[in-house]
């Protein structure tokens, strides 16, 4: 009853003018079933009997292969048929999902994903029209044999019959463009100024009225409220990346022959949507790294007196408004003299000056420390971890890295919760308002003259409690006449960019605020790379987020000279 | 100057017939397609942005999008008066050839009327070698003894939003 179509090497030819929409709503659809089939699998692996979600990766094969059928996607059909049929097997426990099993429905998932982005890239314009070919013929013959060859019948025991399983229940969500909530959040948060312009402006004497200033007391506190329910709205759990961990590491493990336990917390942390899109990327480095270098092999730990399945957590928590990933390993902890030599090798690191433990872990961030392969090879770490550094800085965060030989590395990542909205600390020069991420301030201070000095009469350092950090006068940067003539009449703000410090010199500092930041557009954007965004302020007016780590990055005369072009 | 910028092909008027809004720049006269034209707004406090070029005015707060705001003035080198009580920012929308539907604020001195141009109405821009670079000209519309400047917004935001350097 279950035969496999044999010949399913034919191309998908997508007619996108008449089957466009319904195409795409193919695809939204399709990737949700993706995600079941994937999670639902990796339950599988452990809980082989699970009915439900034998069931709900069943039917999640079954809708799949309905909507290709259509939709007339041949390959798409014939390879879901097959795994559906495998499964309706597995569920009639007429034979079990063993390891292969599993990883060829594993597999099999990976497959309709790749004909899943091309679609949607087709769909979206980022590919241009072409017939769709990807290899399933092999799937077939693999299934099939999967089919067939049954190694043990399912035991009897558990013979309760399948109930008709309820669908997952989604109906208390909506579905809504991005776009949308975007515009809401503007119009939210042009609401919030008007209230505050009005409550500004109107006449003292209305004051005296309790009934008046009780309904604008009211008000401000309903726009407030709108305003913190309208950002949430953007909001999702972390779970999606932790579940692609999961899968992550068992790959990763199994074709190393370790054996790898992930351990997740705090899977309901929420936090914005694309937040969880970006840290996907630097969360799989990381995880990579941890298996390949940080965890012994079994042998190894058994000698070390460990248990022979290395363990990584990976935990999310919200932590003074913003969140903080840590992913810990077991395994053999970073090599300090290892990393140290190798980066005084490459030119990094000074020869004879006392580096702190947090410096030297912070060489592995260094942009082509990962090529060396001694370090990896001896010590471990270090490949992409240039690439994990730079993603986390674009989202505004940070890494910090803690290490204890033979016992594992902790990675902590600190990130804010959304990228719609930063705590930014208001700063002035010459009259102009700028705004830089609170999160990414150390300090600020007053200078007293004797604290810079200057190099070569061009560079100017601070003196900052023994530390030297490089100055840059912000009014220079940006080309505006600061109202400070010199710097003992300015503040000094000390921003860390990656492990590194710079010193602002601004006029003055106005307040903290927590803004939602927006696009410049493109026109602003590729004449200078030290304007991150621009948010609006209390009063109407447009601040401009600064850029700390471009900052100075680019020479003064940059803007001018584009400007002549 | 380069010889080959002499060489700038003759452009055929590519205006349509249809609704323009004329406003002053300059003392010159210009026109934009309507259907561009999203709003005018009073000119409003205008952030200035470090090191953009004289043209590029600065950033402004339009109901809670940034928009950016071109001085046409300065991109013409034209002579650049104050900022008086008729001066206003046209907001157009426009679709350069990287995205769609982007917004962008004009300042000009003041905005004129909406005036009905058909076809007999529109000539192509005439050629003025190298003194005058007219890619950004649509045309010329004659509006009795007067003429009135057509121009291609798509190409004047579309150059200013591609790669600079």
């Amino acid at each position: 009853m279950n035969s496999i179509p044999q010949e399913a090497e034919m191309p998908i030819v997508l007619n996108l003018a008449s089957d466009g929409e319904l195409l795409k709503e193919y695809v939204i659809e399709s990737r949700e079933h993706l995600n079941n089939i994937e999670q639902g699998a990796l339950l599988l692996e452990e809980h082989p009997e699970d009915a439900d979600t034998l069931n709900s990766v069943f039917r999640s094969f079954h809708t799949f292969k309905g909507g290709a059928g259509f939709l007339n996607l041949v390959p798409i059909n014939h390879l879901a048929h097959g795994l559906e049929s495998l499964l309706d097997l597995a569920r009639l426990h007429k034979l079990t999902l063993n390891a292969e099993r599993i990883d060829l429905i594993l597999r099999g998932r990976d497959t309709l994903r790749q004909f899943i982005d091309q679609i949607d890239a087709q769909l979206t314009g980022a590919a241009p029209p072409a017939p769709i070919m990807i290899a399933t013929g092999d799937f077939g013959r693999q299934i099939q044999a999967a089919m067939t060859n049954e190694p043990e019948p399912a035991s009897s025991s558990q013979q309760t019959e399948p109930t008709a399983a309820a669908a997952p229940s989604a109906a208390s969500t909506v579905k809504v463009e991005t776009s949308k909530l975007d515009s809401l959040v503007d119009m939210v948060g042009e609401l919030v100024i008007a209230q505050s312009l009005v409550a500004q402006d109107f006449n003292p004497q209305a004051a005296a009225d309790p009934r008046f200033a009780r309904n604008l007391a009211q008000m401000a506190r309903v726009t407030r409220e709108l305003q913190r329910v309208s950002l949430s709205l953007r909001m999702v759990p972390i779970r999606g990346v932790f579940q692609k961990m999961a899968r992550v590491v068992r790959d990763l493990a199994a074709r190393q022959n370790k054996e790898v336990q992930l351990v997740t917390e705090g899977e309901e942390t929420e936090l914005d949507r694309n937040l969880v899109e970006e840290l996907a990327d630097p969360l799989l480095h990381m995880i990579r790294n941890a298996v390949d270098h940080g965890i012994e092999n079994a042998a190894a730990r058994a000698a070390q007196g460990k248990p022979r399945a290395g363990v990584i957590h990976l935990r999310a928590r919200h932590q003074a408004g913003g969140i903080l990933v840590e992913l810990q390993d077991d395994g053999q902890g970073l090599d300090k003299e290892r990393i140290l030599a190798k980066a005084v090798e490459q030119g990094l690191a000074a020869p004879d000056v006392k580096w702190s433990e947090e410096e030297i872990f912070h060489f592995i961030f260094a942009a082509g420390f990962s090529t060396a392969r001694e370090v990896t090879d001896l010590s471990g770490r270090g490949v992409g971890m240039d690439v994990v550094r730079r993603n986390i800085e674009r989202l505004r965060g940070r890494v910090e890295v803690t290490s204890t030989p033979g016992q594992g590395t902790l990675f902590k990542l600190v990130l804010p919760l959304t990228l719609a909205i930063i705590d930014g600390l208001i700063v002035t020069v010459g009259g102009q308002r700028y705004i830089i991420p609170t999160l990414l301030v150390r300090e600020s201070f007053r200078p007293r003259r004797e604290m810079i000095s200057t190099l070569q009469g061009r560079g100017e350092l601070v003196n900052l409690r023994g530390r030297l950090i490089p100055m840059l006068r912000l009014g220079e940067q940006f080309g505006v006449k600061p109202a400070a003539s010199s710097p003992d009449e300015g503040i000094i703000v000390v921003v860390q960019t990656g492990a590194s410090l710079k010193c602002l010199l601004v006029d003055g500092l106005l307040h903290r605020q927590e803004v939602v930041i927006k696009s410049v557009g493109e026109m602003i954007r590729q004449r200078n790379a030290c304007i991150a965004g621009a948010a609006i302020l209390g009063d109407g007016r447009v601040g401009l987020i600064i850029d700390v780590n471009s900052l100075g990055s680019f020479p003064v005369s940059f803007g001018a000279r584009a400007a002549n072009n | 100057m380069k010889a080959e910028d002499c060489s700038i092909p003759r452009t055929p008027s590519r205006a349509l017939p249809g609704k323009y809004l004329t406003f002053v720049l300059g003392g010159e006269s210009y026109g934009i397609g309507i259907l561009q034209v999203r709003e005018i707004i009073r000119p409003t406090a205008i952030t200035p942005v470090p090191q953009m070029p004289p043209h590029i005015q600065g950033v402004i707060n339009l109901r809670g999008k940034i928009i950016p705001v071109l001085d046409l003035r300065a991109r013409f080198g034209l002579a650049a008066p104050a900022v008086n009580d008729r001066s206003c920012i046209v907001v157009v929308q426009v679709n350069t050839t990287e995205s769609a539907g982007v917004l962008t604020g004009l300042l000009v001195d003041s905005v004129d009327e909406v005036i009905s141009l058909s076809d007999k109405d529109i000539e192509a821009t005439p050629e003025f070698g190298c003194r005058l670079d007219t890619r950004h000209l649509l045309g010329i519309a004659k509006v009795g003894p007067t003429v009135r400047i057509l121009l291609d917004l798509d190409r004047i935001v579309g150059d200013e939003t591609r790669a600079q350097v």
